[in-house]
């Protein structure tokens, strides 16, 4: 550039002064208009149902909550009560038994179903629907439907199967070691099929050429696996354990439906223990302390797994 | 105007003064609001499922024809959380009609007004005990008694007159049938699936420590003392109380003598299994003598039994429903006669017998007889118990945290049958009792 040109250097701020703008006119401005438009109603709920609730609890978590009298700023107490509070130190550790368990028994669950249910015939179509069913019911229904599979006397039915091959009567969600458990099953149960769909979807991307030069090459299942399918899913299964991460977290319907956190304390979780906290002792600030520092660890969680993902595609 | 702000900007502020607003509505006035009166009819909310609420409703309307004051009635099963959203807004209803227990929260929340007894028409016609149950700490009246109960025992008589077993006087009775009705067949099937008591042993909402209260108390133990001039002080830890959660967790470690799943259930599981014929023994209260007898086919398949002995006495939990009047109530005429009607005999008479489901179980007023106008001599056995062998939560406190944690001591310690627990669970309860008591500035 210090080299002398022919014309007269123009800085780029110069040339859009000195050259007409790319036409700004009625036409552009109506554009923007209508994006604004189309994008108010969702700001407005966004605003009203997300935003404000949840700086509302950000607020909440610094105070003593009492409506009526007037909520008294206690700084950061409502934390220190939550981190030094055995009972959520308890929690947190089930929530991340749990969490990891549903995770990986979903994506490993799903991955098999995946493989499985992989085609175009009619009654594929057929079983994949009826193995993604439980995701579309009601947790509530499916704690209730399982409370009464998990019946821990001899004649419930998940223990007369186990008593055909010799096993059994085991006590399920009433027992203080196998309640944890219980309920991760049921969460792979009801993850799974969901896991499945993503899956599916990037099975199909998969080329099938490769498949075939892969057998030519005397490749076997387990090679073709390992250096064709899995590679390949690297997106979906991120995508799967980043919403598996946050979803885990937030586990509260199967826990609260199957056993109330129950028994002895054995699978209480972060949400079950706000939950009492909040609603049953009516301790709002403390609550609400709970939950931002689930938001935090959300947040770190779900960047923290975007990360790693980045920097193994970037590889 | 036109060169300085782009659309997309007047949007951002148009958006920024809109949220500016709606947050400084929300956050709004901290004070607390000088009641009035806003001519409306007067607003009374109660802690009622549809049944109830229609026996409210059909009360309230002959309330009405008396009087000819207009009433706004409302019932809420999730009471206390709609009334923290109502707090939010400082206009709370005006008269509250809610557990007995639910005062101390109050007080606490700065929700209620203290109420002269002596304004209430026929307050002698009260006991004194209940009175003495609607004191909060500072000794000040701050409710007035509307219903009372206390919990019995209902056993499954054609099971117990077929195994040949009689009518149990002690708890050791009591577990004796227990295990009969979960060995010995009683409902005849040739199949092992009864069983003896119904428990609701979940912590959800401190059921389990509702539950076990009455037989803490038979042993002479408990969570809690009353050491006067509204300080109390647990006693978790005493001998008598051990004995009591001792002979408990024999129930939950005697295999069929609390129903299965009892450690995880609340009383809408728990119950179903005295109504479908899976259990024969239950200890709840008396509002559901009419789903009983729906379920189990009529009222000589179940007997409501004088509570057994424990090793003291047969103290039962006693409960009930108090009329609260809120700090943002500005009707004070109305408001009277609103209490005096629902405390006098036909008030009371109507909310026993106006709907469906009874609302006033056992009545204030001694001028009524409960056993008399159910014509039913089951409430005389509820009625005799709350008069010679009750015992109430203390309502001056917020009880909910302490019924909380003894719930979740008592669940973790007859969750482990193999431990030898009860001592070392307690004590934990007994320092929790107290850090509760302390944090309410109730501890002596």
């Amino acid at each position: 550039m210090t080299a002398a040109p022919t014309k007269p250097a123009v800085t780029p701020v110069q040339a859009t002064r000195s050259t007409p703008p790319p036409r700004r006119g009625k036409g552009n401005r109506a554009h923007v208009l209508a994006i604004w438009v189309f994008l108010l109603p969702a700001a407005v709920l966004a605003l009203y149902f997300k935003f404000i609730p949840m700086a509302e609890g950000i607020r909440l978590s610094l105070f003593k909550v009492q409506p009526f009298l007037g909520d008294v700023f206690v700084g950061f107490d409502n934390y220190a009560s939550v981190l030094t509070d055995a009972r959520f130190m308890e929690a947190l550790g089930h929530t991340v038994i749990l969490g990891l368990t549903q995770t990986i028994g979903a994506l490993v669950v799903g991955f098999v179903l995946a493989l499985l249910l992989e085609g175009q015939a009619k009654s594929l179509w057929f079983l994949r629907t009826a193995i993604f069913l439980p995701v579309v019911t009601a947790l509530a229904v499916v704690g209730e439907i399982w409370r009464i599979l998990y019946f821990p006397t001899a004649d419930g039915p998940l223990n007369t199967i186990l008593s055909w091959v010799g096993l059994g009567p085991l006590q399920f969600l009433n027992g203080t070691d196998t309640a944890l458990w219980s309920i991760a099953v049921v969460g792979i149960w009801s993850g799974a099929p969901y896991n499945m769909v993503i899956i599916l979807a990037g099975l199909a991307g998969i080329d099938r050429a490769l498949y075939e030069s892969a057998g030519v090459d005397g490749a076997t299942i387990w090679q073709r696996l390992r250096y064709i399918t899995l590679p390949a899913l690297r997106p979906a299964i991120v995508i799967v354990l980043t919403l598996a991460a946050i979803r885990s977290l937030r586990s509260f319907t199967e826990v609260y439906v199957l056993t109330g956190g129950g028994p002895a304390g054995s699978t209480e979780v972060w949400m079950t223990r706000m939950y009492s906290l909040g609603f049953q002792r009516n301790d709002i600030g403390v609550a609400s302390a709970a939950a931002v520092l689930l938001l935090v660890v959300t947040l770190l969680l779900t960047v923290g797994t975007q990360l790693l993902a980045r920097r193994k595609a970037e590889r | 105007m036109d060169s300085k702000f782009t659309p997309r900007s007047r949007g951002a502020l148009a958006f920024t003064l809109a949220a500016a607003a709606l947050l400084s509505g929300c956050s709004a006035g901290s004070s607390k609001p000088a009641a009035a009166d806003d001519g409306q009819p007067i607003e009374v909310w109660a802690r009622a499922g549809t049944d109830a609420s229609t026996t409210y409703a059909a009360m309230f309307k002959e309330f009405t024809a008396k009087t000819g004051v207009q009433v706004n009635f409302q019932g809420v099963p999730d009471l206390d959380q709609q009334l923290q959203t109502r707090a939010a807004s400082k206009k709370l209803p005006d008269i509250v009609i809610n557990d007995s227990a639910a005062l101390g929260n109050y007080t606490a929340q700065g929700y209620l007004v203290k109420v002269d007894k002596s304004t209430v028409e026929g307050n002698a016609k009260i006991a004194d005990s209940l009175w003495n149950e609607t004191k909060g700490l500072d000794g000040a009246t701050y409710g007035v008694p509307f219903s009372r109960q206390t919990m019995v025992t209902m056993i499954r008589k054609d099971w117990r007159e077929k195994l040949g077993l009689p009518v149990p006087k002690t708890q050791e009775d009591l577990e004796k049938l227990a295990t009969a009705f979960a060995t010995m067949d009683p409902d005849g099937n040739g199949q092992a699936d009864t069983y003896g008591m119904t428990v609701p042993g979940s912590t959800e909402r401190g059921y389990m420590a509702w539950w076990a209260s009455s037989y803490l108390w038979q042993d002479g133990g408990g969570y809690l003392k009353d050491e006067g001039n509204g300080k109390f002080s647990a006693t978790a830890s005493t001998p008598e109380t051990q004995k009591g959660v001792t002979w408990i967790k024999q129930q939950f470690c005697t295999p069929g003598n609390t129903q299965p799943g009892a450690l995880t259930a609340a009383t809408s599981v728990a119950s179903p299994f005295f109504q479908t014929g899976k259990t024969g023994i239950i200890l709840t209260g008396p509002y559901n003598f009419s789903s009983f007898d729906t379920s189990l086919g009529g009222k000589d398949k179940y007997e409501v039994i004088e509570t057994p002995k424990g090793s003291v006495d047969s103290t039962v939990l006693a409960e009930g429903e108090n009329i609260y009047v809120t700090a943002s109530n500005g009707k004070p005429e109305q408001t009277k006669q609103v209490i005096n009607y629902l405390v006098s005999a036909d008030g009371q008479k109507a909310g026993m017998t106006a709907g469906k489901q009874p609302i006033v179980r056992v009545p204030v007023n001694s001028d009524v007889d409960a056993a008399a106008v159910y014509n039913d001599p089951r409430w005389a056995v509820v009625q005799n118990a709350l008069k010679n062998s009750s015992k109430a939560f203390p309502s001056a406190i917020n009880f909910v945290p302490i019924k909380q944690v003894a719930a979740e001591a008592l669940n973790k310690i007859v969750a482990d049958c193999g431990a030898d627990n009860v001592a070392s669970g307690l004590k934990d309860l007994d320092t929790a009792i107290n850090n509760e008591l302390t944090n309410q500035n109730a501890k002596s």
